[in-house]
């Protein structure tokens, strides 16, 4: 992480209980100004409990944080003022329509003009796609335009931190490219903190990544950084031939750290992870091909996605506490 | 930081007002905007005056006092139910439906969220629940030829209607913050509305606890053993004793000042 860029985000072992149940155990977390941070954890990990500290829904049992350098228990309401936020299940009041929303919003940030107040409006749901469903009631909405008027209220105030809790969790595949588009539009203004269980949108959007499990946090960093590796490197090698004695020779190699045998079709297929990328770039050819009788067919270093990297964090994380 | 260029003037107020103005202009959409205000004006006319309108088909009545008395009674039998139900609802649907969260997620104080409700609901339930069925029962007084109320003392039985009025909604509104579900507020103040103009609790209070009559509302507007305070004023007789008033008037500033309080401290 860029430690010059200035923090939006920094918590100090914020904590918090609810009967005796320690949803967030002490939290470090740090969030840079004007990056896309993705908030990961499986369900109950205290992702929406961190948020809701933020924003002084609730408040904390120990530790402290700050947002914009304000603390969050003594300065919320200058927090708030330039934040924007998306809850996980977005409720509105029926009777009014999406430009009536967006205007009881606005109207806790702004005083005027009105006209300019008005054009705000209705940029803002130009933005989501809203602006010809813009005077129906919300009571017809359906989840997908609920989302996206979510959006367009949490940010109809321009705001330098947007807080999305699980922004696409009730979306179809298109309704979710949207909303990603939209954050992408976002990001040169803003900095967005958002959760999430869809781990492809993450790898898609975000610049940085933090993981909680169980109230813990397990990983936090830029997303190159988590996807290249603290969990050890893999590589693919698939030969035709003799694999017994290459597989032997393999396993022998002390950077080695495991491998995954997958045949198909005369050929073996092999997923290594070693300890010393560069060391095993250098030799998993050469020795392959040490004794004689195969042929490489493939190699190359195995690409990760976040699924996997996150995945193992989480079980590595859960078989630690056992 | 990057922000953008904008030409917008920010909101400024800082304190237990910020958000309230923006607040208290919803609540008075949702009061005046939407269907809400002429069912409950239905609803008062109908229970209110409908009641008036059939004991005035009796010819044998003719006293205004007496009349007066019945509309007074009627209304502590009835509107306490439906103030306490409306109110409770204004907060208990909100806090379950998350559109509290939403709101105190925006810069709102918290007394301000507590204060719109109480400032819009009270000028909405004055005007539907006392203004326009007292105004009605004036009418029908003197279309059946019953006048014998003075102006000044019509406008007390508006003020003190109002004040018994603001009881229910500020210990509903209290009893909100508190609990969870409408079962305890809608129990607790159903009991305290209905238990004073009782006879069969009456009795017993006036013996073991007589000083508990001054200081709960049940002297405001329902006869209790004598005419009520209003009836007093309708009629342009001296009140008997202003403690029920002044002791009423306490308990509303802390009702309110319970339920700032604990909404203060409330987690979403």
């Amino acid at each position: 992480m860029n430690v010059q860029t200035p923090l939006v985000i920094e918590t100090h072992e914020l904590s918090k209980t609810f009967n005796n149940v320690q949803a967030l155990k002490p939290l470090d977390l740090k969030v840079s100004q004007n990056t896309i941070c993705g908030f990961l954890g499986p369900n109950g990990a205290g992702k929406t409990t961190t948020i809701k500290l933020l924003l002084g829904l609730a408040r904390p049992t120990g530790g402290s944080a700050l947002v914009f350098g304000k603390d969050i228990e003594k300065e919320n309401d200058l927090i708030r003022r330039k934040v924007g936020y998306l809850s996980q299940d977005p409720r509105y009041y029926d009777y009014m329509t999406a430009r009536q929303t967006l205007r009881f919003t606005a109207g806790f940030f702004y005083e005027g003009p009105k006209v300019e107040i008005e054009n705000r409006i209705a940029e803002t749901l130009e933005l989501v796609g809203l602006s010809d469903k813009a005077d129906r009631p919300i009571k017809g909405f359906s989840g997908g335009e609920r989302q996206r008027l979510g959006i367009a209220q949490a940010q109809v105030n321009y705001p330098d931190l947007l807080i999305l809790d699980e922004p696409a969790a009730s979306l179809d595949p298109i309704g979710r490219k949207d909303v990603l588009e939209v954050m992408e539009k976002l990001r040169k203004h803003t900095t967005i903190f958002y959760s999430t269980h869809i781990l492809d949108d993450v790898q898609r959007v975000s610049d940085t990544v933090v993981i909680l499990n169980k109230g813990v946090l397990v990983a936090q960093g830029p997303i190159e950084e988590l996807l290249a590796g603290g969990q050890g490197t893999t590589f693919t090698l698939t030969v035709k031939g003799d694999s017994a004695a290459v597989e032997n020779r393999l396993q022998s190699q002390p950077w080695v750290t495991g491998i995954v045998t997958i045949s198909k079709n005369g050929k073996v297929s092999w997923q290594i992870r070693v300890s010393d990328p560069d060391l095993a770039e250098a030799q998993l050819v050469p020795l392959a091909l040490a004794g004689g009788g195969v042929t490489v067919c493939e190699f190359g270093r195995k690409a990760q996605n976040l699924e996997e990297v996150f995945i193992n964090i989480v079980e590595e994380n859960n078989h630690d506490n056992l | 930081m990057t922000t953008y260029e904008t030409s917008l003037i920010s909101n400024r107020t800082l304190g237990w007002r910020m958000g309230l103005r923006n607040m208290l202009a919803k609540e008075n959409f949702a009061w005046w905007r939407t269907r809400r205000w002429w069912i409950q004006i239905l609803v008062a006319v109908l229970i209110l005056n409908g009641s008036l309108a059939l004991n005035l088909r009796d010819p044998q009545r003719t006293s205004v006092d007496l009349e007066a008395i019945n509309f007074l009674n009627t209304s502590a039998l009835f509107v306490p139910i439906l103030i306490v139900i409306l109110t409770q609802d204004s907060i208990l649907s909100e806090r379950h439906s998350g559109t509290t969260a939403w709101v105190l997620s925006k810069p709102l104080q918290r007394p301000a969220f507590i204060l719109s409700k109480l400032i819009a609901y009270g000028l909405g339930f004055l005007m539907t629940w006392v203004l326009i069925p007292n105004i009605i029962f004036y009418i029908q007084l003197v279309a059946a030829g019953r006048v014998g109320l003075s102006i000044p003392g019509f406008i007390g039985l508006i003020g003190l209607s109002f004040l018994n009025l603001l009881f229910y909604m500020t210990l509903a509104l209290m009893l909100a913050t508190l609990f969870n579900n409408r079962a305890p507020g809608l129990g607790i103040s159903l009991l305290i509305a209905w238990i004073g103009p009782m006879q069969i609790f009456a009795r017993p209070m006036e013996k073991y606890v007589p000083w508990l009559e001054n200081i709960l509302p049940w002297k405001l507007i329902s006869s209790f053993g004598e005419p009520p305070l209003a009836g007093y004023l309708a009629l342009g007789a001296d009140l008997p004793t202003v403690v029920p008033i002044i002791a009423t008037v306490l308990w509303c500033v802390l009702f309110v000042g319970v339920a700032i309080w604990r909404i203060s401290r409330e987690e979403f």
